[in-house]
């Protein structure tokens, strides 16, 4: 008796009940808010990062500035070539061939960088690292974060370490010399590399 | 004149359909803006600023070479050979063959002629049981080897110094996953509690990725690194 009558009274005079439709609305709402993550542009999902032992959680602090080179590593057809490098959320660049793509590729990240390291507050090298004009290195609070996917090559990941610390002319000069030492004049020295733990998914 | 929400009220009855429009917009929100993928985490390093061009030695001055544990990670089936070129020979017709990733790293340490083997497949495999102890294994290979190197009664800061040597077309996982494995050494012999704690590392001996021998993908330099990789003490 109770039954029928819990369900049946707003078909009665023409009403739907819609207490069991917001019952499963709140619930898959609810979940959704607990299990899901908004997801956040910066993080391509064609990328796979590393596995490590000793990873942690990214910890974000206000006065420093946080910025993203995406690399790429997939060799299938339809995804962004391997070795590709992405700033940010920014469209990603090609820096691999075996011509002259792969130094304008890397121009452009330190070019970007350049921009970055300007307008950065900075500090002095606590190494007191000194400069050719006089006075200390400065370094930017700005910390670098590699998300590098597992099967990026590892010179290109190199070739990203070079240029942030500013220790080597991102292109090479007419004389065809591969490796350029040059004295750092923009480093950004502090990097994390982004990975994950072997046992999460 | 009057609605049905007037006269659902009247009834007694609350009009629930600005709520469920809300309720609907949420989850219409939720469900397009949520990703289920596992949360990144990342390992901290601070780039050393003094490594760039430093001065040439004066001739009379005697530079000892530093020391250092190199970790050399190179394809795996490489065969011990005489000259550049050879090493070219085989790169060409093993390797580059395909241009693909390369499927199998061995890794060794300093001139220690054991080697443990590295797949991709099994490393780049999400979903895979035995990743942590694979991961496990290369780290248990290269705590043993670096304990063997440690200088008894020296500070961990003047300890010698621990350079990952990686062949430049390797994937870089295999290169993390050394450095990985050196860092957790490094924290525990320290007794460091956080070893991605920068601040914490200072107290630590200094670990560094080597500057790759080829910058482009010049294929010709590859027989020349091989070369180099497989003579690294």
């Amino acid at each position: 008796m109770s039954r029928s009558r819990r369900f049946k009274p707003e078909a009665d005079d023409g009403h739907l009940d819609l207490v069991p439709l917001i019952d499963c609305v709140f619930l898959i709402l609810l979940f959704f808010m607990l299990v899901g993550r908004i997801s956040y542009d910066q993080r391509n999902e064609q990328i796979t990062v590393p596995p490590t032992k000793t990873a942690l959680k990214m910890i974000e602090n206000k006065d420093w500035t946080r910025v993203v080179i995406n690399v790429f590593g997939s060799t299938a057809a339809g995804k962004i070539p391997r070795n590709s490098i992405a700033w940010n959320a920014d469209k990603p660049w090609v820096s691999s061939g075996r011509d002259e793509q792969a130094f304008v590729g890397y121009q452009k990240l330190r070019d970007k960088l350049d921009l970055v390291y300007d307008s950065s507050r900075k500090f002095d090298d606590p190494n007191g690292t000194k400069v050719p004009g006089g006075g200390i290195l400065q370094l930017p609070y700005v910390i670098v974060e590699v998300r590098a996917d597992a099967d990026t090559e590892y010179r290109v990941v190199q070739e990203i370490q070079m240029l942030l610390v500013d220790s080597v002319n991102p292109r090479p000069d007419q004389s065809g010399a591969s490796m350029q030492p040059k004295v750092p004049q923009k480093p950004f020295v502090n990097l994390e590399f982004t990975t994950r733990k072997p046992g999460e998914k | 004149m009057s609605s049905d929400s007037d006269h659902a009220i009247e009834k007694g009855r609350i009009d629930l359909v600005p709520m469920i429009d809300c309720i609907m917009l949420l989850l219409l929100f939720f469900m397009l803006t949520t990703k289920f993928t596992s949360e990144e985490k990342s390992i901290s390093s601070i780039l050393p600023t003094n490594k760039g061009n430093s001065p040439p030695a004066k001739p009379t001055q005697v530079v000892e070479p530093p020391q250092t544990i190199q970790v050399v990670i190179t394809p795996a089936g490489l065969p011990m050979m005489h000259t550049e070129r050879e090493y070219q020979i085989w790169y060409d017709h093993n390797v580059a063959v395909g241009q693909g990733i390369i499927p199998t790293a061995e890794l060794r340490m300093g001139g220690n002629p054991t080697t443990i083997t590295l797949e991709n497949r099994t490393l780049s495999q999400r979903d895979n049981p035995n990743l942590e102890g694979e991961v496990e294994n290369i780290h248990a290979f290269i705590h043993a080897a670096l304990k063997r190197y440690e200088i008894p009664g020296k500070p961990r800061k003047e300890q010698s110094e621990i350079v990952v040597s990686c062949f430049s077309a390797l994937s870089w996982r295999y290169a993390l996953i050394a450095y990985d494995a050196a860092r957790s050494y490094e924290a525990k012999q320290g007794g460091l509690i956080d070893a991605m704690d920068p601040n914490s590392l200072t107290n630590a001996r200094a670990v560094s990725f080597a500057p790759p021998r080829v910058r482009n993908e010049s294929v010709k330099e590859m027989g020349a690194e091989l070369f180099e990789l497989h003579r690294l003490k």
